[in-house]
């Protein structure tokens, strides 16, 4: 008796964070920071600054060229439906598909890694604002529920996180994009200086250089992280610290209190809820390594465990109070699922600038943010689309199909090929209840617990706004006077945009939303929720910004509220 | 290599142009190496394939150092393109693109015998470099959705080439550490003006 009250006492903490992703990271640095002793649970393995072990390979010292091999393939393939990510310099930060199934009824892509930092590691660090447009959108539109918040309660987040994490960017003064606490920005090169004069005159819309978490300046508070050098290589983690994430950024934060306890290789597998207290009170760890259960139990519980990750320890939390999943009175958990739709675009090549170049690898591109339904609706879908792209000289590769061998073709290559652009969207998708995900319990993984089934497409709003987002494109860039203009409009599934999201939405009706507007579980006080799975609309941009933002905010609710006694 | 090395391997180069003077043709980079080495009368090579056979392997070698010859930078064999190639075959490929691989082979060798009357691998470098430059302009003016042998191997050369050291250093530019990104500059202040390797 007495050896599970002192076993009880040394796994208690004041708070829970599960996860150590971008909302995980940002959770434990806020709660450690207001002096919670604080357990920090990852399931993967440990990743510390700056230890990422292929950061600074040279291309020469990577087998195949850095391909993935067939045995690779066998491994990853579902990870590998990117096309960018399953490489020898990245392959280690995605999850192997052997070890972790799921079910998909419609193709459905969950990219994901599980090792402290997750997915913080290998983001693509473009960091936008949402903003009123994107708040109201839900009720203006009369679709799902309302945001239970606007751009002014949560503008001084942005401020709060940007100003840590650094953010560089150009300031617009786009009301449907609001500026943030900018670094400076990165450059355009010649020919994307040219397309930002002809798309302002022409079809007076934006191009403006992407807004990225990059240390373009000293940040005096984060003595780890140096500035961006420039190598173009995020993905394998930054030994620099060059960009945002969590391993560089929040958790030494979280670390440097003392009050972090952080535990790499803990899957948790449910919520503990305690019926008389009507509150949660702690975690079911499955240790990956062990196989061992063990439970933790503090006060205040943090889900950070990405949105699928969440949702799915929620699907398996059941008790009598929760008999359909944890907080889900509202039955739209695991409902609503949200990406960015992408993989539409234009490109094109461009004639002349040859004595133009640039030096450095810029890990950013142009952004030309949405311009479609701004105000008022007018075209045959609601909502909009923003573009990513890029313009730059064709290497090797160009001259593959070109009539140059031998001596000519070497010093054919060494000169910089044709410019060439493009560019691609990434469009608004809409919370529809019917894009959902369920516990498979037939099928386990192999520590036991049910895997998830998916069952999610892009629906009429948004096969109709890909005609424009393909047309608008080629348009741009052939009023620029670019050549040989090419539209692209290729086959996706959910989640290749790696922007998932909606399937513990906020709201203000506890009947038709799981979350409050400080993303606290409507039905449990002590729980809070702040990965993507709380966004209630999708907006059209890169989300990450959001989650930290919401997860500083929610922290400091949190903490206020157990300071009243009132979790 | 030391400088002292690379002297004495121009005055051989130069000698051996001189040489292929003399014999009133171009002397392939594969075939100086063969002279070089006194061993011209079969072509072998110095790494075992672990892939193709050995046949094939030469015959890859001949064709890659065709395709990227050493100049006054090292060409394909000397970075070993060869090996590099084999071994992308056996890892990265499919069992079905091997076998078409395979099948392009030879059909490239016959295509040869056809033509020259010897396998690839018997005919004279001046020939070897005839029959590649014939076969890869007329696959390039072709312009089939299927990329043809010839130009997976031209790929896969440039491929292996310009991912190692002395393709990526030498003859393009590689900075480990930009430091900075200059997004429009003129291109005699991009390092030293050649195409950035990455």
């Amino acid at each position: 008796m007495n050896l599970n009250v002192d076993a009880e006492k040394k796994n208690t903490y004041d708070a829970i964070v599960v996860g150590t992703g971008i909302s995980g990271g940002w959770a434990a640095k806020e709660l450690t920071e207001k002096g919670l002793k604080t357990l920090v649970l990852e399931r993967g393995r440990m990743v510390k600054h700056p230890d990422y072990p292929t950061a600074t390979k040279d291309p020469w010292e990577f087998a195949n060229a850095g391909r993935a091999t067939q045995e690779d393939l066998k491994q990853q393939g579902v990870q590998a439906r990117t096309g960018y990510t399953i490489r020898q310099d990245t392959k280690h930060w995605f999850v192997n598909d052997i070890d972790n199934p799921y079910t998909e009824v419609n193709r459905f892509d969950w990219m994901r890694g599980y090792h402290v930092g997750g997915r913080s590691i290998m983001w693509g660090r473009q960091s936008y604002r949402l903003s009123d447009m994107d708040f109201e959108a839900n009720a203006k539109d009369g679709i799902a529920v309302d945001w239970p918040v606007r751009y002014k309660d949560i503008s001084p987040w942005y401020d709060y996180v940007e100003s840590f994490i650094g953010v560089s960017g150009q300031v617009e003064n786009l009301p449907q994009l609001p500026d943030g606490k900018f670094l400076p920005p990165m450059e355009l090169n010649c020919v994307e200086l040219d397309l930002k004069k002809s798309v302002k005159e022409k079809q007076d819309r934006l191009v403006t250089i992407g807004r990225v978490a990059h240390a373009t300046a000293p940040l005096p508070h984060s003595p780890q992280r140096g500035t961006c050098q420039y190598r173009n290589l995020c993905s394998r983690g930054c030994p620099y610290g060059g960009y945002f994430s969590s391993n560089s950024s929040t958790l030494p934060a979280a670390e440097k209190t003392g009050n972090m306890t952080l535990r790499p290789n803990s899957i948790v597998s449910e919520l503990i809820y305690d019926e008389k207290l009507g509150k949660a009170t702690g975690v079911k760890v499955l240790d990956a390594e062990t196989g061992e259960q063990v439970e933790y139990y503090a006060k205040v519980i943090f889900l950070c465990a990405s949105t699928f990750g969440s949702t799915q320890i929620m699907l398996n939390s059941i008790s009598n109070r929760f008999p359909n999943g944890f907080g889900n009175d509202s039955g739209e958990l695991g409902h609503n699922i949200m990406d960015h739709h992408l993989s539409v675009g234009a490109g094109g090549s461009v004639e002349g600038y040859e004595d133009q170049y640039y030096s450095g690898r810029r890990a950013n591109g142009f952004y030309i943010p949405r311009y479609r339904n701004i105000g008022k609706n007018n075209r045959d879908y609601i909502r909009g689309f923003g573009y990513q792209g890029a313009a730059s000289r064709q290497g090797w590769s160009s001259l593959v199909a070109e009539l140059s061998l031998g001596a000519d073709l070497k010093s054919a290559v060494a000169t910089p090929g044709k410019w060439t652009i493009g560019m691609g969207g990434f469009g608004e998708i809409l919370p529809y209840h019917e894009n959902f995900v369920v516990l498979n319990k037939d099928k386990k993984d192999k520590f036991g617990l049910p895997t998830l089934t998916f069952d999610a497409i892009l629906r009429d709003n948004e096969l109709k706004m890909r005609k424009d987002m393909a047309n608008d494109a080629a348009e741009m860039l052939e009023a620029a006077g670019f050549k040989n203009v090419n539209k692209f409009d290729r086959e996706i599934g959910i989640g290749l945009g790696i922007h998932e999201m909606g399937t513990a939405r906020m709201g203000k009706d506890p009947k038709t939303s799981v979350l409050n507007k400080w993303n606290q579980v409507h039905a449990c006080k002590n729980v809070f929720v702040t990965d993507g799975s709380f966004m209630t609309s999708a907006a059209c941009h890169n989300p990450s910004l959001g989650y930290m933002a919401f997860t500083a905010r929610a922290v400091d609710y949190a903490v206020s509220e157990l300071k009243k006694n009132n979790l | 290599m030391n400088f002292e090395h690379k002297i004495k391997d121009m005055d051989r180069r130069e000698a051996l142009k001189r040489t292929a003077w003399i014999m009133g043709g171009v002397v392939s980079a594969p075939a100086m190496m063969g002279i070089l080495k006194g061993c011209a009368a079969k072509p072998t090579i110095n790494w075992k394939p672990v892939f193709l056979a050995e046949n094939q392997g030469i015959l890859i070698s001949q064709v890659a150092d065709i395709i990227i010859p050493k100049t006054d930078t090292p060409g394909a064999s000397d970075v070993g393109v060869p090996g590099f190639i084999d071994q992308l075959l056996k890892e990265c490929y499919s069992k079905e693109d091997q076998d078409e691989f395979l099948a392009g082979l030879t059909a490239f060798d016959e295509e040869a015998k056809k033509s020259h009357g010897d396998a690839f691998n018997d005919l004279s470098a001046e020939k070897q470099a005839e029959f590649v430059k014939n076969i890869h302009d007329e696959a390039i003016k072709a312009k089939s959705e299927k990329r043809p042998f010839i130009l997976k191997v031209k790929e896969l050369t440039m491929l292996g080439f310009f991912t190692s050291e002395a393709g990526a250093t030498q003859v393009l530019q590689y900075v480990a550490v930009p430091g900075s990104y200059k997004g429009c500059i003129p291109l005699s202040e991009a390092g030293n003006g050649k195409t950035w390797a990455t």
